[in-house]
C-alpha cells in the first residue's frame, strides 16, 4: 500500500504532461482537466481515509532505505492537506473554463495548473528537506508561469517582483539546508529531528532554525515579510489568485508547522514565543491592510495575512488545543480563501470594476452572489456554525490555557475587523438602490457560482460536522507534539 | 422544546416558496402561526409547580458543543416574551408592510431572529448560546438594512453589527475562559463551580468580557449609540427586536450569570453604575429627540439601564423588580412602538414637531398611547403595571450594601432618571395627541388606522392594565420562578398597589411633581442640551473610529506598501539580519574551531580573489559587455572551484550552464537598455551597504559556526559504500542523482520543463500581440 | 581553507544583495546569478572540502569527497538555470511593455 504515497504527486504530474499535448484543443483540455481533478480528489480522499484509519504511509522511493533515499511520508497532516488541495483544485478546474481566460487557456494554462498541484502536494508529502526545496521550486515555477499568463503591463510588473523575492528566499532555503547538513550531516527530516534532539538543539541549530523560519515565513506571508503578496495576488486571473491564495502561503505555513513541531522543538521559549509576537503583528497589519483599500480583490488578498497569523499563533502556543486549532484553521482557510478569490472574481466581472466605490445595489441583480458573499463574511470572521469558529475556538482555548491573554484579545478584535472588511463589500457593493449602477449590463454567471457554492458547502460541513473532523485534528496535534512517532515511523528503529 | 427553537428556521426555508403567492395571501398570515404555536406550547409550563426541564441533542460532544436546552423560570419568561410579542408583531406587520415589499426576505430574517433568540435564552451550553447570540446580531443587521436603498439604513445596520458583534466576540472570550477554568461548557455546571471561578486570577477578565457582551447588546452606556440608528428598521422590527427581545438578551445574560458573580463586589459596582448612568442618560436624551421612534429608542435605552442596574444590585427585592419590569416594559413599550408605527403610517411623518392634536382624529390610538406612556412614566394608578415595577425599583435602591459611596448616590440618581422618564412620556403623549394641529405639514391626511393594525397594540395595552390590576396572579406561578433562577433567595411577596406613604412612594411623588413642572417649562430649559452633551456625542466617537479606521489603515498601509521591490527586499533582509543575529547571540550559536580544515594552496586563493574581484566589479561596471565579462568570470571561477574541490560533474555542468547563460544574457542585454551609473543617494548607499554587508556577514558567521560544530558524521558514507553494490555505478554523484535521489532529478527536470513552457508562452504571446 | 570559501560565499551573497537593491533591472538579474553561486559554494563547503578523491569509485581509493552536496548542487544549478532563463525573458518583456527598466518606476499604484 505504501505506493499510494506517490499518487498525489504523480497524478497531477501525468495530468499536466498529457495536457501539454492537448494544449491547442481547448475543449478537450477542459474536459480532461475536470476529469483529472476529480480523479485526484477521489484518490486523495481515499488516501486520507486510509491514513486516518491505518496510520502513516511511508514510501522509500526507489527502495533506498531511510534515511538515505528520499522518503515520502503521508501522515494524517499531509493527507488532509493534500485532500484539501485537491478540493480546491476541483473547484478551480470547474471554474476556470468560465473565468474568461480566453486566449490564456492556450498558453498552457491547464498544464501549469496541474504542475502547481504537483508541487504543492509534493511539498506536503516529502520527508526530505532538500526534496522539499525541489517541490517548492516546482510550485513556484508553475506559479511564475501562471502569474505572467495574460501578459499585460501590470502583470509583468508584479510578477517580476514576486519572482525576485521568491528567488531570493529559495536561495536562502538551500543555504539553510546546507548549514543544517553541515551540522547534523543529513537532510532526511526524521533523522535531522533525531540528531537535533540528541544534541538538545545547540545554539547554532537555533540560529539555523530561525533562518529556515524566515525562508518559510516569506512564502507564508507573515509579518513583516508579506509585502510581495497583496499586489501580486491581485493581478492574475481569479482562478490563479484563488490557487495562490489557497495553496502557496499554506505550503509555507505547513513547512513551519512541520519543521517546528518535528525538528526544532527543544528551545520553545526562544523560538515559539517569538511566533506569538509575529502572529499578533500579522493579524493587526494584515487586517489593517484589508481595511485600507477599496479594491475588493485586494481586500481578500490582505485577508490572507491575518489568517496566517491565526495559524502561526497556534504553533507559537504549542499545546494540543492550539495546534489542533491551527490545523483546523489551516484546512478551512485553504478552502475559504480559494472561494473568496473566485467570488470577488465574479463580483468584479459582473460589476465591471473591482473598485468598491463604483459599485452599488448588486444584490437586486445577483442575489445568489450577494448571499454567498454574506455567508463568507461570517465564515471568515469565524462565526458559528461555520468552520472558522471551530479553529478559532480551539486556538482561544489553547491560548487561555497557557495564559496568553494579549494575543487572544488581538485575535478576537481582528475577527471583528475581518468581518468589517468583508461586510463592507456587501453593504456598499450589494446593498443600495436597484438602479444605482447605470451602465450595468446583465452578465451570465453560469458555471461560476457552482464551484463557489461547492466550497461553501465544504466549509459548512467542516463547521457543522466538526464532530467528525475535530478528533482527526486533535489526533494530529497530539501526534505533532510527540515527534518521536514520526521519527520512528520513518527510521523504523 | 428543541423543535420550538428550530421550527422558525425550518419554516423559514419554505418562505421563499410561500412568498410567491404574496399577491393572493399576505405571507405574514402563515408566519403568524409559528410564534403563536410556540407561545401556546410554552404557556402550559406556567404554574406554581414548575420545575426546570432539560433536553439535549448531541452536536459536537468532543468539543463540548451540544444543543443543551434548559428551561427554567428565567428562560420561560423570555421564551413567552419572544413568542408572544413575536406573534403580535407578525400580526401587526401584516397590515404594516404592503404586499409590494420584499415580504419573503422580511419574514425569513424575522424567523431567523426568532429561532436565534429562543436559542439564546434556552441554551445551557455557552458555545451554542454564543452561536445563537451572533445569529441575533446577524438577523438584526439584515432587518435594520431591510430598506437598504436608504443610506441611513445601511449606516444603522453596520453600526449595530459592529457594536454587537464586538460584544459577541468579547463574550466568546469570556466563555472560553470560563470553559478553560471550569472544564465544562454548561452554564448550570459553571454555577455549581462558582468557588473555582471566584478564586481564579482571571475573574476580572471574565467578568469584563461577559459584561462587555451584555452591555453592547443591551445598549448600555456608552454602547447605546447603535440603538437609535437601528430605528431605520421597519417599525414591527423596532418593536420586536429593538425593544422587547433582542436588546434584553444582554439583560438575560447578566441575569443568567448573576449566580456566579453576585458576590463579587466589582460586579455590583460595574453593573449598577453602568445601569444607573444608562438610565439617566437615556431618559435625559430622550427628551431632546424629535423623531417619535428616536424618543422610544432612548426611552428603551433608559429602561434597559434601569433593569440592568437592578440586576447589579442583586438583592432579592431588586432581582424580583427587574424580572417584573422586563415583562412590563415589553408590554407598554411594544404597544408604544406599534402606535408610533401607526402614526407614521397614517400621517407620513414621525417628526413630533409636525404632529399635534391627533386625539380627535385617531382616538383609539391615542387612548392606547395614553395607557402606554403613563405606565412608562410610572404614574401611580392601580391599572398601570409600570407604576408597580417602578416602585419596586425605588424600593430596591434603598439600603444597598457594599461600596457605600455608590449605595448612597443610587436612590438620587434613580429619582433623577425617573423624572426625565416622566417628562419624555408626557412629551410623547401630549406632543402628538394634543395641542395645535399642523395638518398642512403632514404628507398624508391622518385618520384612524385599520382595525387589524390596532389589534396587537390593544392586546398589549390590555396586558398593561391586567398586569396592573391582577399582577399578583402571575407572581407565584411565573415571576417568582424567573426571579429565583437569578437569585435563589427570592421569596414570595405579594404585589399590591397601596403600601402607604413609604419612601418609594414619596420618591414616586417627587418624580411626578418635578416631572410636571419640568414638562410644563420644557421650552425654557432645553437650552441645556447645547451644553450637555453639546457638540460631544458618542456617535461622533463611533463615526470617528470608523473613519479613522479607514484613513489610518490607508495611511499605515501606504507607508510600507510602496510597490518598490527595493523597499520590500530591504525590509525582508533587514528583519532577517536583525532577528537571526539576535538569536545567534541569545542562543550562543557562534563558535569557531580551526581543527579539521583542509590545507590552502596558492591557486585556490588566487581563484577566490579573482571571483571576489569579479563579484565586486559587478557593482561598478557601467557597460553591458563588461558586465557580461565580469559575470562570466565569476561563473567560470566557480567552475574552477568545483574542479579544485574534486567535483568534476559539477564543474562540467557549471561550464555548460554558464555558457548557455551567457548566451542568454547576450540576447537579453541586447534588448534591454544599457547599464547606467548607479544613481543612489549617500543615505541609500549606506543602507544598501549595511544590509548587504550585514547579510554577507550573517552568512559567513553561520557558515563558520556550522562548519565548526560538526556534530555527526554525514550519511554519505552509505552512498560511497553502496553506489556500486546497489546502484551499479562508479560515479557516486550520478548514482545519487538518478537513483537514490531520483525523485529530485525528476522534478528538477519538471522545473526546467515548466520554465521552458513559460518562456515559450511568453514569446508566443508577444508574437501574437505584435500580429494584432 | 573552508573558512576562505565560506567568506567567498558571504562576499558573493553581499554583492548579490547589493545588486538586488538596485533600480536597474539588469543589475538585479546579475544579483540573482551571484546569489546562486554563493549558495552553491556554501553547500559544497558544508560537505567538507578535499577530503579524498573525486567521488568516482576507483580501485584502491577508500577516501572520497562527500558526494551528497555535489548531487544537491547539481540539482540546484539546473533549477537556477531554469529560473534565470525565465527571469531574463520576463525582464525583457516587462521592459518592453512598461517602457522602463527602472524598478522604482515599476512600483505601481499599490493600493488602488
Amino acid at each position: 500500500m505504501s505506493n499510494l504515497a506517490v499518487l498525489p504527486i504523480i497524478i497531477p504530474l501525468i495530468s499536466a504532461i498529457i495536457l501539454v499535448f492537448f494544449n491547442s484543443k481547448t475543449n478537450i483540455s477542459r474536459i480532461l482537466t475536470r476529469a483529472f481533478s476529480l480523479i485526484g480528489l477521489g484518490v486523495t480522499g481515499y488516501i486520507a481515509w486510509y491514513v486516518i484509519e491505518n496510520g502513516s504511509i511511508i514510501l522509500e522511493t526507489g527502495d533506498w532505505i531511510a534515511p538515505y533515499g528520499i522518503i515520502l511520508v503521508v501522515d494524517a497532516l499531509s493527507a488532509i492537506l493534500v485532500l484539501t488541495t485537491n478540493i480546491v483544485a476541483v473547484a478551480c478546474a470547474f471554474y476556470a473554463p468560465h473565468a474568461g481566460l480566453g486566449e490564456k487557456e492556450k498558453f498552457y494554462f491547464y498544464p501549469f495548473f496541474f504542475f502547481l498541484i504537483t508541487g504543492v502536494s509534493g511539498a506536503f508529502i516529502t520527508g526530505d528537506l532538500f526534496n522539499l526545496f525541489v517541490f517548492f521550486e516546482v510550485l513556484l515555477m508553475a506559479s511564475y508561469a501562471l502569474i505572467v499568463l495574460g501578459g499585460d503591463k501590470i502583470q509583468f510588473r508584479e510578477s517580476l517582483k514576486y519572482l525576485l523575492i521568491n528567488l531570493f528566499s529559495s536561495m536562502l532555503f538551500v543555504t539553510a539546508v546546507a548549514f543544517l547538513y553541515g551540522v547534523v550531516g543529513t537532510i532526511n527530516m526524521a533523522q535531522i529531528a533525531q540528531r537535533v534532539a540528541e544534541v538538545d538543539q545547540q545554539g547554532i541549530l537555533t540560529t539555523i532554525a530561525m533562518l529556515l523560519f524566515f525562508v518559510f515565513a516569506t512564502k507564508a506571508a507573515l509579518f513583516p515579510l508579506y509585502y510581495w503578496l497583496p499586489n501580486s495576488y491581485v493581478v492574475p486571473n481569479p482562478v490563479v489568485s484563488a490557487l495562490f491564495g489557497a495553496l502557496l502561503t499554506k505550503v509555507g505555513i505547513y513547512s513551519i508547522i512541520r519543521v517546528f513541531s518535528l525538528i526544532f522543538v527543544h528551545d520553545i521559549h526562544l523560538t515559539h514565543e517569538f511566533f506569538i509576537w509575529i502572529a499578533g503583528l500579522s493579524m493587526i497589519f494584515g487586517v489593517v491592510g484589508a481595511l485600507s483599500t477599496n479594491n475588493i480583490k485586494l481586500i481578500v488578498a490582505y485577508n490572507i495575512i491575518p489568517a496566517i497569523g491565526y495559524i502561526i499563533m497556534g504553533i507559537g502556543i504549542f499545546n494540543q488545543e492550539a495546534l489542533s486549532g491551527s490545523i483546523y484553521y489551516l484546512m478551512q482557510d485553504m478552502i475559504v480563501k480559494a472561494a473568496l478569490f473566485l467570488l470577488v472574481g465574479v463580483i468584479a466581472y459582473v460589476a465591471g470594476t473591482s473598485d468598491l466605490r463604483k459599485m452599488s445595489g448588486l444584490i437586486h441583480h445577483y442575489p445568489v452572489l450577494g448571499w454567498v458573499l454574506f455567508a463568507f463574511a461570517f465564515v471568515l470572521a469565524g462565526i458559528p456554525p461555520f468552520s472558522g469558529f471551530i479553529g478559532k475556538l480551539l486556538l482561544l482555548e489553547g491560548a487561555f490555557a497557557d495564559g496568553e491573554i494579549v494575543i487572544s484579545i488581538i485575535a478576537l478584535l481582528t475577527s471583528l475587523l475581518i468581518l468589517y472588511s468583508i461586510i463592507k463589500i456587501f453593504i456598499r457593493g450589494f446593498w443600495g438602490d436597484e438602479n444605482a449602477m447605470k451602465n450595468l449590463e446583465k452578465k451570465s454567471t453560469k458555471g461560476l457560482i457552482a464551484p463557489i457554492v461547492f466550497l461553501l458547502v465544504t466549509v459548512v460541513i467542516l463547521g457543522v460536522g466538526a464532530e467528525y473532523f475535530y478528533p482527526i485534528t486533535d489526533a494530529i496535534a497530539a501526534y505533532l507534539l510527540d515527534p518521536q512517532i514520526y521519527i520512528d515511523s520513518v527510521l523504523k528503529e | 422544546m428543541i423543535y420550538a427553537v428550530f421550527a422558525p428556521l425550518i419554516f423559514a426555508l419554505f418562505i421563499p416558496w410561500i412568498s410567491k403567492f404574496k399577491n393572493k395571501v399576505h405571507t405574514g398570515i402563515f408566519v403568524f402561526l409559528v410564534p403563536l404555536v410556540i407561545f401556546l406550547y410554552f404557556v402550559q409550563f406556567i404554574g406554581s409547580d414548575f420545575s426546570p426541564i432539560r433536553e439535549t441533542i448531541q452536536w459536537i460532544p468532543s468539543l463540548g458543543m451540544n444543543f443543551d436546552f434548559y428551561l427554567d423560570g428565567l428562560s420561560l419568561l423570555f421564551v413567552l416574551l419572544i413568542s408572544g410579542i413575536g406573534a403580535l408583531v407578525v400580526l401587526y406587520s401584516i397590515y404594516y408592510l404592503s404586499k409590494s415589499e420584499k415580504l419573503g426576505h422580511f419574514y425569513v430574517y424575522l424567523l431567523m431572529f426568532m429561532a436565534a433568540m429562543l436559542g439564546v435564552v434556552l441554551s445551557d451550553n455557552v458555545f451554542v448560546l454564543y452561536a445563537f447570540w451572533e445569529l441575533t446580531s446577524i438577523s438584526s443587521f439584515l432587518l435594520i438594512g431591510y430598506w437598504n436603498f436608504k443610506e441611513r439604513s445601511r449606516y444603522g445596520a453596520l453600526k449595530s453589527m459592529m457594536i454587537t458583534v464586538f460584544g459577541g466576540l468579547s463574550l466568546l472570550g469570556g466563555f472560553v475562559l470560563l470553559t478553560v477554568i471550569t472544564g465544562t461548557t454548561s452554564i448550570q455546571e459553571m454555577i455549581s463551580q462558582v468557588d473555582v471561578i471566584l478564586s481564579s486570577n482571571y475573574l476580572p477578565l471574565i467578568m469584563a468580557f461577559i459584561l462587555l457582551g451584555a452591555f453592547t447588546k443591551s445598549a448600555q452606556f456608552p454602547f447605546h449609540i447603535w440603538l437609535p440608528d437601528a430605528m431605520e428598521a421597519p417599525t414591527p422590527v423596532s418593536a420586536y427586536l429593538h425593544s422587547a427581545t433582542m436588546v434584553k438578551a444582554g439583560i438575560f445574560l447578566v441575569a443568567r450569570f448573576s449566580p456566579i458573580f453576585s458576590t463579587y463586589e466589582w460586579f455590583f459596582i460595574t453593573v449598577s453604575i453602568v445601569g444607573i448612568i444608562t438610565l439617566c442618560w437615556g431618559s435625559y436624551m430622550a427628551v431632546r429627540q424629535t423623531d417619535l421612534k428616536g424618543i422610544l429608542a432612548f426611552s428603551t435605552i433608559s429602561q434597559l439601564g434601569m433593569i440592568m442596574a437592578m440586576l447589579g444590585f442583586g438583592t432579592e427585592a431588586a432581582v424580583f423588580a427587574a424580572i417584573f419590569h422586563i415583562l412590563n416594559h415589553a408590554t407598554f413599550k411594544g404597544s408604544l412602538f406599534m402606535i408610533a408605527g401607526i402614526i407614521d403610517h397614517e400621517t407620513g411623518t414621525r417628526d413630533i414637531r409636525k404632529l399635534g392634536g391627533l386625539f380627535t382624529l385617531m382616538p383609539i390610538s391615542a387612548t392606547l398611547a395614553l395607557f402606554g406612556t403613563f405606565s412608562m412614566a410610572g404614574v401611580p394608578f392601580p391599572f398601570l403595571n409600570g407604576f408597580y415595577s417602578k416602585e419596586l425599583f425605588f424600593d430596591s435602591t434603598l439600603g444597598l450594601e457594599g461600596a457605600s459611596w455608590l449605595a448612597q448616590a443610587i436612590p438620587y440618581l434613580a429619582v433623577l432618571g425617573s423624572i426625565f422618564t416622566f417628562v419624555y412620556s408626557m412629551y410623547l403623549f401630549f406632543g402628538v395627541f394634543t395641542g395645535p394641529k399642523h395638518l398642512d405639514q403632514l404628507p398624508k391626511k391622518p385618520h384612524e388606522a385599520p382595525i387589524g393594525m390596532l389589534i396587537s397594540p390593544i392586546i398589549l395595552v390590555l396586558g398593561v392594565i391586567l398586569i396592573g390590576l391582577f399582577g399578583d396572579k402571575l407572581n407565584q406561578s411565573f415571576l417568582l420562578h424567573a426571579a429565583q433562577a437569578v437569585n435563589s433567595g427570592v421569596e414570595y411577596h405579594e404585589i399590591y398597589f397601596w403600601h402607604g406613604f413609604i419612601t418609594p412612594f414619596i420618591m414616586s411623588l417627587i418624580v411626578v411633581g418635578v416631572g410636571i413642572i419640568l414638562f410644563l417649562t420644557m421650552k425654557k430649559w432645553t437650552g441645556v442640551y447645547n451644553i450637555l452633551p453639546g457638540r460631544f456625542s458618542f456617535n461622533r466617537v463611533y463615526d470617528r473610529i470608523i473613519e479613522k479606521l479607514d484613513s489610518y489603515s490607508k495611511g499605515i498601509t501606504n507607508v510600507y506598501m510602496t510597490g518598490s521591490l527595493k523597499h520590500y527586499m530591504a525590509i525582508i533582509l533587514g528583519t532577517t539580519i536583525v532577528v537571526t543575529f539576535t538569536y545567534m547571540y541569545i542562543s550562543n550559536g557562534f563558535s569557531i574551531s580551526f581543527d579539521n580544515l583542509a590545507e590552502v594552496t596558492f591557486i585556490e586563493v588566487a581563484v577566490i580573489v579573482i571571483i571576489i574581484i569579479g563579484a565586486i566589479a559587478t557593482l561598478f561596471i557601467n557597460n553591458n559587455i563588461g558586465a557580461i565579462l565580469v559575470t562570466g568570470i565569476v561563473g567560470y571561477g566557480v567552475a574552477i572551484m568545483f574542479v579544485l574541490y574534486r567535483a568534476p560533474d559539477l564543474a562540467l555542468t557549471q561550464l555548460v550552464v554558464e555558457t548557455i547563460s551567457i548566451a542568454l544574457f547576450l540576447l537579453c542585454f541586447y534588448h534591454l537598455p544599457k547599464l547606467r551609473k548607479r544613481e543612489e543617494s549617500t543615505s541609500s548607499k549606506l543602507l544598501n551597504l549595511f544590509i548587504s554587508g550585514g547579510f554577507g556577514l550573517l552568512i559567513i558567521m553561520i557558515g563558520i559556526a556550522a562548519h565548526s560544530t560538526n556534530l555527526f558524521d554525514s550519511i554519505s558514507q552509505y552512498f560511497v559504500e553502496n553506489s556500486y553494490k546497489l546502484g551499479g555505478g562508479d560515479n557516486i554523484v550520478n548514482v545519487i542523482l538518478v537513483d537514490m535521489r531520483g525523485l529530485d532529478t525528476l522534478f528538477e527536470i519538471t522545473v526546467l520543463g515548466i520554465a521552458a513552457l513559460a518562456v515559450f508562452g511568453l514569446i508566443k504571446m508577444k508574437k501574437k500581440k505584435e500580429a494584432e | 581553507m573552508e573558512f576562505l570559501v565560506i567568506i567567498l560565499s558571504g562576499v558573493l551573497f553581499a554583492t548579490a544583495i547589493y545588486n538586488l537593491l538596485q533600480k536597474q533591472l539588469l543589475r538585479i538579474i546579475i544579483g540573482t546569478v551571484l546569489l546562486s553561486h554563493g549558495a552553491h559554494l556554501m553547500i559544497l563547503t558544508m560537505g567538507k572540502l578535499k577530503r579524498g578523491q573525486p567521488p568516482v569509485l576507483t580501485e584502491g581509493v577508500t577516501q572520497y569527497t562527500d558526494p551528497l552536496p555535489q548531487a544537491l548542487i547539481l540539482t540546484s544549478i539546473v533549477i537556477s538555470f531554469g529560473i534565470t532563463s525565465l527571469i531574463l525573458v520576463l525582464a525583457y518583456r516587462t521592459t518592453q511593455e512598461n517602457k522602463t527598466d527602472n524598478m522604482e518606476q515599476l512600483r505601481g499604484n499599490s493600493n488602488e
